[in-house]
């Protein structure tokens, strides 16, 4: 463990520190490199979409049940659950023409996505100067 | 050009929310207006964020989208016609939500940044991580704008009362966390600390801060860890002056984030003189910038010594708390400002061009115009009459009659007054008087942070977004007089313009006066024109370091008057005391009615009581005549014939009614609780103060045995008040305006 600040002798701090540690009888482990935090990593708005609309295309598949509220917000929790048990058939019967509808969605997204990511790199490859140009899209799906 | 800021949740207390309001401050102070949207705000904070959906933006206009979670309003920014820039607050890792709703959004939250980034003008990032991840999602030409917090406002007097009672020290160390209680927040690790320093100090206290959901699994788990430690206080979310006493109580601020795209907090405990442990998170080390106290592992033992540490060891605690002061100064407003300034220069309008014209021209920047009851607006069509001789005059107003309402009653556009200019421009809300009287509850008297001030000076209105852009863009005007401090049109207006602008404030000690928004109106402009000493000395007392003040005030003549005529075309026999103006309670005529009834109760030779004004309350009794509003002639005949004329207003910074009854050798009975009415009394010896329905009977009576002498002393004392003067000191003062422009 390490502290840092300019106004302090962080070293000089954790040594009296330690030593009390050690006299409370507590063990005190070794120094560490500093860990520190780099950006987080881009991501790809299409692969993302494309993963997000298939993620969510068939509307009868429940989302995780969530309330904020507390008191009656678990006993609307529990009326949701019971509900979605004893009523998925219903569920599915209204919802199959949307279910139909959002995979044409899905699919006509991955397929006009793929031809914008084919398009930019033909563009990329007949521009002069590509460093002046905004970094090409990973084709890699965000970790969930 | 406007800059509007668009904002995906706007809640009080939220750091977006909050940053918008702050960076339209400091574009006002570069002279650039800026208009707030979002797409989720509560309709009472309408008069100052608007909905998403009445964004109209001009193709020259700066549309500054605020970026955090996933919002629909990426997708709508995008298709903008406009200049657009981003605002990136950044995102929380969704691997520290994993689990939650929040997950997906936080990874749509990213690709949506990846996704702006082609369209975008500018980009801007609060923090440098910010500004990394933007060129990391594809942006170029990022800036690093600071989030602001102004020290000023977590000074010991901005402590809540009542919260610094129940938080008052019992012995123990007292940390403080502040932050929403969600996962990234690692508010267990808080408790872990809390539990370590129990071993040390069974008196100790951790003070959280902080909204939360309470049905969420992850708030219900933490209370149940916390149920076995004694001494942890929960706020959830306060009021500023309960934020700053949560601050003050402590002895230590603690964050255990493990993110922080800024880290707000940490700074906020620096100015209100908290020592800072933070684990050493995202930007949380660049926020500090080697002040407070950052560490890299969270081993509780150890932090709990060094806790007990901070808390205990003057010198140590003196060295960080320094080492704070000077980072507060790295961040300071005006640090930001410049940043700000940095990051939009491609885009902001260049400076105004040297004037080569003989006569300047001069924007008369004010609320209201023409057939208005206002002291403040007669003042400025006086002055702007008298001129007009010299400069070419625009008179930059609203299309209002009517201070309360704002409603649009002239037409929009240019007209002439005489010799005259007039642009008026509509407002786009009237003012809800149960509304607005609610929020000034809330509001006057307490200390509060920017958002509740700027929200305050927007209800009060007038809401004239073209007036201000006009006063944003407008190249044709040499110099500005603007006139009151108390409306938007100057709250708002006049840092647009202030380097050429001459300000008449007409403060009076009133509640407004209080709000820390009006130290930029009183500071910023070129010279202060005062009506009166006092009302000068109460601006040296509430804003120390304003900008350099005169009294200049107005000038007054004899207009020609027939007491007969007035006495026979109202039908008055008696001797008459005399009130012309507002007929409102704030301007004390519900007192005056009182004491004047009490009068007529006591004495059967009591004189008649004559109010002139357009009305907003019932006004009526015996021997009261409510004339409602009359014309000039009818003002000198009146005041000429009267007993006394009466002010019962305490809020005056001149008083013109006062004057003119001098000019017309009338004494004049005042509410004594008005300094600067005092002072005109005492200064002409032409009258009398009154307090209550004693001294105001026995002022009257004085007023009646010695009204020759009085009104001898009166004529000599308006004798003073020349308009010739009055006009040389706006002359000299604008002609070195002008000249310094044309430099």
């Amino acid at each position: 463990m390490k502290l840092l600040g300019k106004d302090i002798d962080g070293k000089e701090l954790l040594g009296r520190i330690e030593e009390r540690l050690r006299a409370r009888g507590l063990h005190f482990e070794e120094e560490k490199p500093i860990r520190m935090d780099g950006p987080e990593p881009r991501v790809d708005p299409m692969s993302f979409n494309l993963h997000a609309l298939e993620e969510h295309a068939d509307p009868t598949r429940p989302m995780p049940l969530h309330t904020h509220r507390g008191g009656v917000g678990q006993a609307v929790v529990l009326a949701k659950w019971v509900f979605r048990k004893t009523c998925q058939v219903l569920i599915n019967e209204t919802l199959a023409r949307q279910r139909v509808f959002n995979g044409h969605v899905r699919d006509a997204y991955a397929q006009l996505s793929a031809e914008v990511i084919r398009l930019r790199e033909q563009v990329e490859a007949l521009e002069p100067e590509p460093k002046e140009r905004a970094p090409a899209p990973r084709r890699r799906r965000p970790k969930r | 050009m406007v800059v509007h800021q668009l904002v995906p949740t706007f809640v009080r207390g939220d750091a977006t929310g909050q940053a918008a309001v702050n960076l339209k401050w400091l574009l006002r102070r570069l002279g650039v207006h800026s208009e707030l949207y979002a797409a989720d705000v509560s309709p009472d904070l309408h008069a100052l964020v608007r909905p998403a959906t009445h964004l109209r933006p001009r193709p020259e206009d700066l549309v500054l989208y605020h970026h955090g979670i996933a919002s629909w309003l990426s997708g709508e920014w995008m298709h903008l016609g406009c200049r657009k820039g981003i605002v990136f607050h950044n995102v929380t890792p969704a691997r520290l939500a994993a689990g939650t709703p929040l997950e997906e959004a936080l990874v749509s939250g990213r690709a949506q940044l990846a996704a702006m980034a082609p369209h975008a003008d500018v980009a801007i990032g609060v923090s440098e991580l910010n500004a990394l991840e933007l060129r990391e999602a594809g942006y170029r030409d990022v800036g690093v704008v600071p989030n602001v917090v102004e020290p000023e406002r977590f000074g010991p007097s901005w402590a809540d009362e009542r919260m610094a009672r129940r938080l008052a020290p019992n012995g123990g160390a007292t940390v403080v966390s502040v932050g929403r209680v969600v996962p990234s927040k690692r508010v267990e690790d808080l408790l872990s600390l809390h539990a370590e320093l129990l071993r040390l100090d069974p008196r100790a206290r951790l003070v959280l801060v902080g909204g939360f959901d309470a049905g969420s699994r992850y708030y219900r788990g933490l209370r149940r860890q916390a149920r076995r430690l004694d001494g942890v206080e929960w706020l959830g979310r306060v009021s500023h002056p309960e934020l700053v006493a949560a601050y003050r109580a402590a002895d230590v601020s603690v964050s255990m984030s493990e993110h922080e795209g800024f880290g707000v907090p940490l700074v906020e405990a620096m100015a209100a003189e908290v020592p800072v442990l933070a684990y050493a998170a995202a930007a949380v080390p660049q926020t500090l910038g080697g002040a407070g106290i950052a560490f890299d592992e969270k081993r509780f033992a150890a932090l709990a010594e060094l806790v007990r540490d901070v808390a205990g060891d003057g010198r140590l605690r003196g060295k960080v708390l320094r080492g704070q002061a000077r980072r507060l100064r790295e961040l300071s407003p005006e640090v930001a400002q410049a940043a700000l300034a940095e990051a939009l220069r491609p885009l902001l309008p260049a400076r105004r061009a040297r004037s080569t014209r003989r006569a300047p021209r001069v924007a008369f920047v004010v609320q209201r115009h023409g057939e208005v009851t206002g002291g403040a607006e007669l003042l400025a069509r006086m002055v702007a009459t008298r001129l007009a001789k010299d400069w070419r005059i625009t008179v930059v107003t609203t299309c209002s009659k009517d201070h309360l309402s704002w409603e649009n009653d002239f037409p929009e556009g240019e007209s002439r007054d005489g010799p005259l200019r007039v642009l008026r421009f509509p407002t786009i809300r009237g003012r809800d008087l149960r509304r607005f009287n609610a929020l000034s509850r809330g509001v006057l008297g307490r200390k509060n942070d920017r958002v509740s001030e700027e929200h305050w000076v927007a209800e009060q209105g007038p809401l004239s977004p073209a007036l201000l852009r006009h006063l944003s863009d407008a190249r044709e005007y040499d110099g500005y007089v603007a006139f009151t401090y108390l409306y938007t049109t100057t709250a708002w207006g006049l840092p647009l313009i202030a380097d050429r602008a001459i300000l008449v404030p007409t403060a009076h000690d009133e509640p407004p006066l209080d709000l820390e928004i009006y130290r930029d109106v009183l500071r910023l402009p070129r010279a202060l024109f005062c009506s009166t000493p006092e009302e000068l000395a109460l601006i040296d007392r509430r804003f120390p370091g304003h900008a350099p003040a005169h009294v200049v005030g107005a000038g007054v003549e004899r207009h020609p008057a027939r007491p007969d005529r007035f006495r026979k075309k109202h039908g008055l026999e008696r001797p008459y005391l005399m009130y012309v103006g507002r007929v409102e309670k704030g301007k004390g005529v519900g007192e005056l009615l009182e004491h004047h009834a009490a009068l007529v109760r006591r004495y059967h030779d009591a004189p008649e009581l004559v109010l002139a004004g357009a009305a907003s309350m019932r006004a009526g009794g015996e021997r009261v005549h409510a004339l409602g509003r009359i014309s000039e002639q009818d003002k000198h005949d009146g005041l000429a014939g009267a007993l006394a004329a009466v002010v019962p207003s305490r809020y005056e910074s001149l008083s013109l009614l006062a004057l003119e009854a001098f000019a017309q050798g009338t004494p004049v009975l005042a509410n004594g609780a008005s300094d600067v009415l005092a002072g005109q009394v005492r200064r002409s010896g032409a009258g009398r103060t009154y307090g209550g329905a004693e001294s105001f009977a026995q002022g009257v009576r004085e007023v009646g045995e010695a009204r020759a002498a009085m009104s001898r002393r009166a004529v000599a004392y308006a004798r003073g008040h020349r308009w010739e003067k009055v006009v040389d000191a706006y002359r000299e003062q604008m002609d070195r305006i002008v000249s310094e422009a044309r430099r």
